[in-house]
């Protein structure tokens, strides 16, 4: 699969060969309304981090609904254009790929609800078949590259066959999606808060499939969610998302067990943890308005944090390298 | 004496097709009692009857959804009521909102949404207290009061529901569902769809009230999580049953149910990397369910008794209910 998209186009830029994906410095203006009432929101802020080629890992993108998690994800896969900042596939820049058949053979995404990603009057199997016939996959493998992606995700082929999508449970649907985004054999998935929709009992086999494309396929997976917990389950990194802004990125123990930025602190203080011994006994500060957070100069964090000086308000923090991640504050200066 | 006190009740949905009946038996003989004061917890996932039980035992009860048996009493301090006997518009009506009250779930659609905040607080008090001594300008400060109690800001009153934020909606919501202070609030999911902190928001915002108001609560979620910080007391609803009920410190520490312990087992812990799996098999639907033990395709210990006999909930210790013939065999 690596080759083929060498064979296509080869590439010049040595650094950015060895890595899947890098996104530099990436933004994304929307613009809502129109005349007086224009105002411009950066759903995703000047955001940077990479994916190393050769091995496989969970990368978690989290944070509360509006910070740009899932923008993140339109735009790595093509679907929107950055407005400033350079997205790079295996070194080609995504805006080249995008459409490409060997680049969205190489990415797969999955989607949040799976009540909503299949057609209720299609039946389940078709969309498998379809997927591989659409991508041109050879026409005498395609029955066995089915049953092979249906293999994985643990389903077989006569659970899926002549279905409609009301006769199975979120659960199998769910594994169903990603059955099909495995057709074509991809080295990235992009989950957009895949277990999300899914029932309590059912949604750790979900994640365990993760794990174990990861482990045994090789996979490398962008795994967006607001669930901290799943995500330390999970995940080998994580990047802790504000208002379009990474604040926080690391590897998934030191960011979550040992959070410096207060903006994780609060999320992480803000899982409920099943267990009665452990209630919640403070209070906390909620936040203002979205677009208020967004239009803020200085940090986006400063209207609700507890250790806010002067300087929070007036310039934007860097990032700082603390402990073995980076850290977006003005505290580890 | 409990405040709310639910015999056998049985709630099934009743429809229709090519001439064949068809009846999805969300609730299927369900008992239980409320104490006064205390918050009670019914968890459960998607499907397993939580949102229909607490549609019957608050009397909103239409079409397909019928009641076939059973009682709910209300023990307020100077009345007690059947609500399931009483007459639809006209004493229900009386009951709800001083009395019970609901917030509902997905507060993206419960607010009207071409009509001001104000006005939807203005068109609940009208709606519910009688008119005599009312003025436009004591219902305002009656709401002011109660907003200021809340912590939440007087601007949100003139703006429309599309202004705010999901977690302000439901702040609001359930600050409509409590200004009349009733004695019993049903939550039906309130933090489900909010984001992390929000949701920890609400939950602060669900035990001031408690707290100031002094009324029981019955708060239905499939996250235990939210259940283990708020409730007193929880019950575990699988395919239309409670299988095991217990004050929420000796339910999470001694579950005995194996789908308890399942649900359990299978909740992912910041700092605990140790692999969890999850139950196998999918819930059965609620048109056929399996006979005997509902749990038993998916239980690990069935025996050939679970798949013949249904288990009753018995009382295996002081304030502990389980519907399992394991624990019946270990008594």
């Amino acid at each position: 699969m690596n080759t083929k998209l060498k064979k296509t186009k080869p590439t010049n830029i040595g650094v950015e060969e060895a890595k899947l994906l890098t996104v530099e410095n990436v933004t994304k203006v929307f613009t809502k309304g129109q005349g007086l009432a224009k105002s411009k929101i950066a759903a995703v802020n000047n955001v940077s981090f990479s994916m190393e080629l050769d091995q496989p890992e969970i990368f978690t993108l989290a944070g509360e609904s509006g910070s740009g998690k899932s923008t993140m994800a339109k735009l790595i896969l093509g679907f929107e254009m950055p407005t400033s900042g350079r997205i790079r596939y295996k070194g080609e820049r995504i805006a080249k790929l995008k459409g490409k058949l060997e680049f969205m053979r190489d990415m797969q995404p999955v989607f949040q609800n799976p009540f909503e990603t299949f057609n209720p009057l299609k039946k389940i199997d078709t969309y498998l078949y379809e997927t591989a016939k659409n991508f041109r996959m050879a026409e005498a493998e395609q029955p066995q590259l089915v049953e092979k992606s249906l293999e994985l995700v643990g389903l077989s082929l006569a659970e899926v066959k002549d279905k409609y999508p009301s006769e199975m449970s979120g659960g199998q649907l769910q594994r169903t999606s990603i059955a099909r985004a495995l057709i074509t054999n991809p080295s990235l998935l992009i989950t957009d808060e895949p277990v999300s929709m899914i029932d309590a009992s059912l949604r750790m086999s979900i994640i365990n499939l993760f794990k174990r494309l990861k482990e045994e396929q090789g996979v490398s997976i962008i795994y967006i969610t607001h669930d901290l917990a799943t995500a330390y389950y999970v995940s080998d990194r994580i990047a802790i998302m504000l208002r379009g802004q990474i604040v926080e990125m690391g590897s998934v123990e030191k960011v979550l067990d040992k959070p410096l930025h207060p903006y994780t602190q609060l999320l992480k203080a803000s899982i409920p943890t099943p267990d009665p011994a452990h209630k919640w006994v403070s209070d906390i500060a909620l936040s203002d308005l979205e677009t208020k957070e967004f239009a803020r100069v200085g940090c986006k964090f400063s209207g609700r944090c507890p250790k806010v000086q002067t300087i929070c308000k007036e310039r934007e923090p860097e990032n700082y390298m603390v402990d073995g991640r980076s850290v977006k504050c003005h505290l580890y200066k | 004496m409990s405040m709310i006190d639910v015999k056998e009740l049985k709630a099934y949905y009743t429809t229709e097709k090519y001439g064949r009946i068809y009846r999805v038996r969300a609730v299927d003989g369900v008992s239980f009692q409320v104490h006064k004061n205390e918050i009670y917890g019914i968890a459960g996932e998607s499907g397993c009857g939580k949102s229909t039980l607490l549609k019957a035992i608050s009397g909103l009860i239409k079409p397909p959804l019928e009641i076939l048996e059973g009682e709910v009493i209300y023990n307020f301090d100077d009345q007690s009521l059947n609500i399931l006997s009483l007459q639809e518009d006209k004493q229900r009506r009386k009951v709800r909102g001083i009395r019970l009250s609901h917030i509902p779930q997905g507060s993206m659609s419960v607010l009207n949404p071409v009509r001001r905040i104000r006005k939807s607080f203005q068109d609940l008090i009208d709606a519910h207290l009688k008119l005599e001594n009312r003025t436009h300008l004591n219902d305002m400060n009656m709401v002011k009061k109660h907003l200021d109690a809340l912590g939440l800001e007087w601007n949100v009153m003139h703006s429309f529901p599309h202004q705010l934020s999901g977690g302000m909606r439901q702040r609001i919501t359930i600050a409509l569902a409590t200004i009349l202070k009733p004695d019993i609030i049903f939550a039906d999911e309130p933090t489900t769809a909010l984001d992390v902190v929000v949701q920890r928001g609400v939950v602060q915002l669900i035990k001031k009230i408690k707290k100031e108001q002094q009324n029981t609560l019955i708060m239905v979620t499939h996250d235990l999580a939210i259940h283990a910080n708020l409730c007193d007391r929880l019950a575990i609803m699988y395919a239309g049953k409670i299988v095991e009920e217990a004050d929420v410190n000796l339910l999470f520490n001694q579950p005995k149910h194996p789908y308890t312990q399942m649900l359990l087992d299978s909740l992912p812990k910041l700092g605990d990397k140790s692999t969890r799996t999850s139950a196998p098999g999918t819930p059965p639907s609620l048109i056929n369910v399996p006979p005997g033990c509902r749990f038993h395709p998916r239980c690990p210990e069935a025996t050939e008794r679970c798949r013949r006999e249904i288990p009753e909930l018995v009382e295996v210790e002081k304030g502990h209910r389980v519907a399992c013939f394991l624990e019946e065999g270990s008594k």
